[in-house]
């Protein structure tokens, strides 16, 4: 276009103008300025509807339907748990490859590489608090997003490939989220992994098994080919399969439309894609206006809840040596570790989740029943909340509260002062816990005035005083802590408990740990501690 | 159609919802920017932490192998090892013996190698190996551990006076003469009052090459000198002519007078008799001879 006579035709303004006008309008792939102006104060569109041109324009929207029923788009029906989920998927990628930059998988480097990550990169540990509640949060909503299509129905036919791909995108989180674990190589990774890999060992006949495993670990226990090997699944093999499934699964999405609310048609129909014109809401502006603001929105709660609430572990470099008391598995394996106390590795850890994933995938096929309304499916939905409460239960019995007490003496120093992790007497920190003798025997209110430190001591003798109560191989219990100052800003803390078995011997147990002055220690979930804040700012 | 109960929760105006969106975007914002204001306070105190971390770890590894050769404060053991816990081994030690690099690596450097000899040192145990790249037990950050547990002695150390400095000379080494050196090792208290056998055995050095939780069998013997657990039903056999007792105390005094087969001469420190009253080293032997046949 030559400028000169265009300028000279229409004058310089409007020339500007229609300038301005056109370059918006190809931002917009194919949306004029005045036509925004009309959406955003909610007009109807005109016909033929320019606000469809830029699904066939643009690439991104091309894979978006023009427009929904209208019963769809209500928030209850979908809560737009796929869309968090898609949501969820691109925000791990994004974090994760940030995380990527400072990280090497690499059993030498690995751990360094994460306390280098949390004091020396500015917004690492933020980022990496990001990632980890992304994908917890990812697990949480991809399940729930099954357990919401499971209730309305919305599997039965013609959707059962759908649901089929979306079971296969849930295992692939759960694989995803798992893999990632072992990569701070800490403790609380280490072990988690070794028990998750070491289920695929007691896949039967043994040569399997023992092949899987090896593959999996790349060498009899996880090491550095091992941490390379979950690596390369977390960072590469597991997002290209769900990125692969991710496609087919949409594109069912939009082929088949989403299911209506099942008392909007008639039973045994979809009527998902018949939208008559007065119930359709069109993407553009609507939907598009619902998604965007409801992903910033969600996006908020989890900024604010890692700036505040939530914080990753790092617990000590893992230590093939020493496995710490009460290994769990991460929350959303609870289930199988509860499972795995109670029946044998290969029933429980292989056979029975293998069954799990068969009748998920085999839903739609068992379930011949027509009508998707709640009041036809009495027998689906009671057996699913009955999944569900299994499940919950099962999950409880994964914690470290059911099964695997330890001797009371070790409980009781385990609750206040873990192996690894925070517990009260370090979160409480160095300035709480006095040096002294502080006996079981005594009241508290005699030997501290700290208030900390006197629930502390509290919590020590009724916990004593509640495994005397209830198990008889442990009487007349008692117990000190001794808190001596080793090092300048180093203090020992010595745990002595004594008692009597039921034979009348005198049995007793010494443990002792140490607390630096300035060691912060964290629970995963909770209010985030930000005393160091003031305590920093004093100190200069 | 029937509106649902929950209905309120629909946002239909889009001005409301630009609005909501909007607010949620200025929050995220306001988030960000207060992190990165607390980000360089926060990055000081992980730092500060993970230092903190190190040197827990390193003290609980300290006290599990080491304290029994130097010393459960790091003062060392006369006769078994040098003190850590040092005004002479944070500000001298290094100048004596011409290391060129930080006291730092010089400890990471010993904890994870060792010391190559004790030929003609008077030390009667040699630093053993600890790093893994050395055939030790410790992995390297565990070594680093441990050097920052040492080296966290160094604020105390500093204000030690010559007197309360409890470094002794090597006689391997050439020292820079610091007055107040326990030249000596401490001997009888002035006051003439026995001390207690089981500190003794602690303050001696004893522990450090000694067992005496365990027997002294055919396939348990002690590394560097006969374990003690058995010496109630041992002692009385070894030389012909002397009850357990008899050669217990004499063993402590004149230690080159019998070496069990599989030893060397020379290596437990001969002037026990000039560092315990004889009242001591009786009430010790006999006190070995208790705790023995109590196990």
């Amino acid at each position: 276009m030559a400028v000169q006579p265009e300028v000279e035709k229409k004058g310089f303004m409007s020339s500007v103008l229609g300038l301005v006008d056109d370059t918006f309008t190809r931002v917009t792939a194919g949306i004029s300025p005045g036509e925004v102006r009309r959406m955003l104060r909610g007009e109807a569109p005109g016909r033929p509807n320019p606000r469809l041109k830029p699904h066939t324009e643009a690439f991104l929207l091309h894979i978006k339907p023009t427009y929904y029923h209208e019963s769809v788009t209500r928030f209850t029906h979908t809560f737009r748990l796929g869309l968090l989920s898609t949501y969820l998927f691109l925000f791990e990628t994004i974090t994760g490859l940030i995380l990527m930059v400072w990280y090497t998988p690499s059993p030498n480097q690995a751990y360094v590489d994460m306390i280098r990550l949390l004091s020396n990169v500015p917004f690492g540990q933020f980022m990496r608090d990001l990632h980890r509640i992304g994908a917890e949060l990812m697990v949480a909503i991809v399940t729930l997003h099954m357990v919401r299509t499971y209730l309305t129905g919305s599997y039965k036919a013609p959707r059962q490939f759908t649901w089929f791909t979306g079971v296969i995108l849930l295992v692939l989180t759960l694989f995803l989220s798992f893999s990632g674990y072992l990569l701070p190589w800490d403790q609380l990774a280490y072990w988690a992994v070794t028990i998750g890999t070491s289920m695929a060992e007691a896949v039967p006949p043994a040569i399997v098994g023992e092949t899987v495993n090896l593959l999996a670990r790349g060498a009899p226990d996880i090491g550095a080919n091992g941490l390379l090997r979950f690596y390369l699944l977390h960072v590469l093999f597991l997002p290209l399969i769900l990125f692969l499934f991710f496609f087919v699964h949409y594109y069912k999405v939009v082929h088949f439309g989403i299911s209506l609310p099942a008392n909007e048609e008639e039973v045994g129909q979809d009527t998902a894609n018949r939208i008559p014109a007065d119930r359709r809401v069109y993407f553009l502006p609507d939907v598009l206006m619902d998604e965007t603001v409801f992903i910033i929105g969600f996006s908020a709660i989890m900024v604010l809840a890692v700036a505040f609430f939530f914080s990753a572990p790092l617990e000590s470099i893992a230590n093939p040596q020493s496995t710490p008391l009460h290994t769990v598995a991460p929350w959303y394996f609870y289930w199988l570790q509860g499972m795995l106390k109670i029946a044998d590795k290969m029933i429980a850890g292989v056979i029975l989740p293998g069954i799990l994933l068969v009748l998920l995938i085999a839903i739609p096929y068992l379930d011949r029943n027509p009508s998707r309304r709640a009041k036809d499916r009495r027998v689906a939905i009671i057996s699913g909340v009955i999944a569900g409460v299994v499940m919950i239960i099962l999950s409880w019995m994964g914690t470290p509260q059911y099964a695997v007490s330890a001797a009371p003496a070790v409980e009781v120093v385990q609750e206040l002062m873990p192996e690894e992790g925070a517990g009260a007497i370090r979160e409480a920190g160095y300035a709480h816990v006095p040096v002294g003798v502080f006996d079981s025997r005594v009241p508290v209110e005699e030997q501290t005035t700290d208030e900390e430190w006197r629930a502390i001591v509290e919590e020590f003798s009724a916990s004593i005083a509640h495994f005397d109560g209830i198990d008889p191989e442990f009487n007349n219990a008692w117990g000190t802590i001794t808190v001596t100052q080793d090092q300048p800003s180093l203090r020992r803390i010595l745990w002595e408990i004594h008692w009597v078995d039921s034979e009348g011997v005198e049995e007793n147990f010494k443990r002792f740990f140490f607390l630096h002055e300035d060691s912060l220690y964290w629970e995963q979930y909770g209010l985030k501690d930000f005393r160091w804040l003031t305590e920093t700012q004093e100190g200069e | 159609m029937k509106r649902p109960w929950y209905n309120f929760i629909y946002v239909r105006s889009p001005i409301a919802k630009i609005l909501l969106g909007g607010a949620a975007l200025l929050l995220t914002l306001a988030l960000f920017g207060f992190t990165f204001i607390i980000e360089e306070p926060r990055m000081e105190a992980q730092t500060n932490s993970w230092t903190g971390r190190s040197i827990e770890k390193g003290a609980e590894i300290f006290a599990n192998n080491c304290t029994s050769c130097h010393g459960v404060d790091g003062k060392g053991l006369p006769g078994v090892a040098p003190a850590l816990h040092s005004h002479y081994f944070f500000t001298q030690r290094l100048t004596d013996l011409g290391y060129a690099g930080s006291l730092h690596d010089y400890v990471a450097g010993t904890v994870a190698a060792g010391r190559p000899s004790k030929a003609i040192s008077q030390w009667a145990q040699i630093m053993p190996t600890w790093g893994v790249n050395y055939g030790g037990p410790l992995r390297n950050d565990q070594v680093q551990d441990v050097t920052a547990f040492v080296m966290n002695w160094e604020q105390d150390a500093l204000q030690q006076t010559a007197e309360e400095d409890p470094w002794q000379p090597f006689q391997d080494a050439k020292t820079t003469d610091i007055s107040g050196t326990m030249a000596l090792p401490p001997s009888a208290p002035a006051d003439g009052e026995a001390r207690a056998p089981q500190d003794l055995f602690t303050v001696m050095g004893c522990q450090g090459c000694h067992n005496l939780e365990q027997d002294q069998t055919a396939d348990n013997r002690g590394a560097i000198a006969p374990n003690l657990g058995n010496l109630d039903t041992e002692a009385g056999n070894m030389v012909a002519g002397q009850d357990a007792l008899t050669y217990v105390i004499n063993s402590i005094t004149h230690p080159n007078d019998f070496i069990v087969e599989g030893y060397a001469a020379g290596i437990m420190p001969q002037n026990f008799p000039d560092r315990m009253s004889a009242e001591e080293i009786a009430n010790l032997a006999q006190w070995l001879l208790d705790q023995a046949a109590a196990n």
